[in-house]
């Protein structure tokens, strides 16, 4: 495996945080900075280990990853990030060690004594600036993980470390900008209820010319049985667009009593890839809107990270959400068991049961003109096991279906290189070069329809078919299940 | 007696015994102090306790994680395991049970000096990969060569003056049970045995403050010993603290007129 010792990933920064957003969402050292000049506070050396020494006592998966790295290389060519860069620090272990070196330093025996002999590395600007570059260029999607005899999670180590960063004033715009509109407006994408009603029209209207049927969505409904919550995107166009609309008309055709919200019209995110507070705040809305409606329980909708927030921290989080009834489809009787103390499940657990108990009208004919490939979200497969459902129902709603390659498919697969915060102008280089096995992989099966189930990754990889001029169509796996549905 | 002798027999072992074992212990209490404030382990992952022990057993005997990423490391690092176990077995047999051979026959006790070859040569891999390989040079520290370095020794030591019948093992045997009583005798005056065995204690030393705690550690690892039932039962977090989020009905005053036009009170029936 080659390195390119020029360390080329080194100049892909994401952009500061807005002094305005760092002081809406009450961030440390709200001042202007920028992702070149960092005007650290004075006492930020002081800061950051005093964080460094909470996260490490606060997590044990943290303390413990430090610790019983061997530095056997297994994961040193299994990170996107690395292969399509060749960046030494790209390699998992390499960003960990920027962090575990400084742990090292100064929270271990070996390495205040034997210092750069262990490995143990003084806390310095320039690490900083490491520290910001790299732990940035992690997605989270823990593809490392897989591979690791022990299971040590970048990705936990990178949560961590990023609450070090956010402690002495550093975080990319790419995150806080949206978290800044989900915690005041509603959602990452900002969008205000009236805009995000006519959105709903939109859909409304094109499901009437297109089916002829009349459809209207609840919105803010008191005492609907289910609260729908897709992410924002799905509210906002592009390869989102036939998601929102094919889980519309599939509600309709069951006729399920479900409300949307305008205040908690996020299901995605963005704080899982800041740090805890963030996380916790967004979720928390969602909680408390269920509670407000008086629903049943929760449907999310096609998301990645959402997923992860809601498989693995929700309830641990916001819980005990006791207040929710443990979920039943209203449609089939299918008790969904494994949500029974979260109380949320998933739209592809949902409309797996309703096809496997047959309560679906489809015609898997309607989908002739394409060839399907379903790509695996890191989140969905890695964090939930989210990995038949969503087969299950492309199988059912299609009829061209093709499989990708054993090595970046299931749990071994290649993100879209977009997540934790990298989807942002200014890393498009980057995730180019990242995700060109993916793709590579996608053109080989001939498929000219991609299916995901995480708006991130429709996102992505419409901007990356676009670059590589690739007739491949990106969409939910809920736009051909609306495609496939019959209205007599 | 020689001073040297005197430490090297009758004192370092005990301090090099007593820090692995206490060593460890703190290791372990240390890690196991720090809550686990999330379940999260890496999918597809089981539901039932057998299920995580099927898993981290395929780990444990099989290297199943490393095997699907990497198979030549995998053969390198399997065989040296696989070595090292056979040989502190057979250490201890030999030591403290040597008549045991009787029983299981000399023919055994032969075939583990064959293990001590397949040792060193798992172990030239590992260090030769870690210098040949840019990408594992780049991650390697001092500490990293320095303790297959001293494995390397050790094993080479130990198959020499098993080789070349340097050392008399019944003398060793009888030495380690006096260590054992706490009434040790003066060790083996044995150039080969000495410096084997000194190395053997240094390597004892180490282990609890390296890496070499993976031997334990791999247990605790989250990603692998939890199950995947996050949404089926609440996992509490002992650190968890209450946010400040918008309300509703400060929602509600800030987009009166646009949720007005949704409905009455925002609401669309």
């Amino acid at each position: 495996m080659k390195l390119d010792m020029s360390f080329p990933a080194r100049k892909y920064k994401l952009y500061a945080t807005w002094k305005r957003d760092m002081e809406t969402m009450k961030l440390p050292f709200p001042r202007e900075w920028s992702h070149t000049q960092f005007n650290l506070p004075p006492n930020w050396r002081e800061v950051a280990l005093k964080k460094m020494d909470e996260v490490v006592n606060k997590f044990r998966s943290v303390k413990l990853f430090l610790d019983i790295c061997v530095k056997c290389g297994a994961c040193t060519d299994k990170c996107p990030m690395f292969l399509g860069t060749l960046d030494p620090n790209n390699m998992p272990v390499a960003r960990q060690d920027l962090f575990r070196s400084v742990y090292k330093r100064y929270f271990t025996l070996t390495g205040r004594i034997f210092r750069g002999l262990v490995g143990a590395e003084e806390l310095t600007e320039e690490t900083v600036e490491l520290w910001y570059t790299y732990f940035y260029q992690c997605s989270q999607c823990r593809r490392c993980s897989v591979f690791c005899p022990y299971g040590i999670d970048t990705a936990e180590i990178m949560i961590a470390a990023r609450e070090v960063l956010t402690a002495i004033g550093l975080s990319p715009r790419s995150l806080t900008e949206a978290i800044a509109k989900c915690e005041t407006i509603g959602n990452h994408m900002g969008i205000p209820p009236a805009a995000l009603l006519s959105a709903i029209q939109f859909a409304e209207e094109e499901i009437k010319e297109e089916t002829g049927i009349e459809v209207k969505v609840p919105i803010n409904k008191k005492g609907a049985e289910i609260l729908y919550v897709p992410p924002s995107a799905d509210f906002f166009g592009g390869p989102h667009w036939g998601t929102l609309k094919g889980a519309i008309k599939m509600f309709h055709q069951i006729g399920l009593d479900y409300t949307i919200s305008t205040y908690a019209s996020e299901g995605g995110n963005f704080g899982t890839w800041l740090g805890y507070e963030h996380m916790k705040k967004i979720n928390r809305k969602l909680v408390e809107e269920a509670k407000r409606l008086g629903v049943k329980w929760i449907l999310g909708g096609e998301c990645g990270h959402m997923w992860r927030v809601i498989h693995a921290f929700m309830d641990t989080m916001n819980g005990p959400l006791d207040f929710l009834e443990e979920p039943v489809s209203p449609i089939t009787g299918t008790k969904f068991e494994h949500a029974a103390s979260t109380k949320m499940v998933h739209i592809c657990e949902f409309t797996a049961d309703l096809i496997k108990n047959g309560k679906l009208k489809l015609n898997p004919d309607a989908n002739n003109q394409y060839i399907v490939t379903y790509h695996d979200s890191c989140n969905p497969a890695r964090v939930m096991g989210l990995i038949e459902e969503p087969r299950y129902i492309l199988k059912n709603v299609c009829r061209n279906y093709v499989e990708l390659d054993p090595n970046v498919n299931r749990e071994k697969t290649i993100c879209c290189c977009a997540g934790g915060g990298l989807l942002a102008d200014e890393t498009i280089e980057l995730r180019l070069k990242a995700v060109r096995p993916k793709i590579e992989a996608i053109k080989r099966t001939g498929a000219n329809f991609l299916a995901c189930i995480c708006a991130i990754d429709k996102a992505a990889f419409t901007e990356y078919f676009e670059h590589y001029k690739l007739p491949i169509t990106v969409g939910g796996v809920h736009e051909l299940v609306g495609n496939a549905l019959v209205f007599d | 007696m020689d001073p040297l002798i005197f430490i090297i027999g009758y004192i370092t072992p005990y301090i090099a015994f007593f820090t692995l074992i206490l060593g460890l212990i703190y290791r372990v209490a240390r890690w196991l102090s720090i809550p686990v404030p999330f379940r999260l382990p890496v999918a597809p992952a089981p539901i039932t306790y057998t299920g995580v022990l099927k898993r981290m057993s395929l780990d444990f005997f099989a290297f199943r994680s490393l095997l699907k990423g990497n198979k030549k490391l995998w053969i390198g690092g399997y065989v040296f395991h696989v070595a090292l176990a056979i040989t502190l077995i057979s250490h201890i047999i030999n030591v403290y049970f040597h008549e045991l051979w009787a029983v299981v026959g000399y023919g055994w006790y032969e075939a583990v000096l064959y293990s001590g070859i397949f040792f060193l040569a798992a172990l030239s891999f590992l260090l030769i990969r870690r210098i040949v390989l840019p990408n594992v040079r780049y991650i390697s520290k001092l500490s990293d060569y320095v303790i297959l370095i001293l494995l390397i020794t050790i094993v080479f030591l130990g198959v020499y003056m098993r080789s070349f019948g340097l050392v008399d093992v019944a003398s060793v045997s009888e030495y380690m049970y006096s260590l054992l009583r706490f009434n040790p005798i003066p060790p083996p005056d044995n150039i080969w045995f000495l410096t084997h065995y000194v190395l053997a204690q240094i390597l004892f030393i180490y282990i609890p403050f390296s890496k070499v705690s993976h031997l334990i550690g791999w247990i605790l690892s989250t990603t692998r010993n939890m199950r995947n039932i996050t949404r089926w039962r609440r996992h509490v977090n002992p650190w968890d603290y209450p946010v400040e989020v918008i309300t509703w009905d400060e929602y509600y005053r800030k987009f009166k007129d646009e949720l007005e036009t949704i409905g009455p009170g925002g609401e669309r029936r």
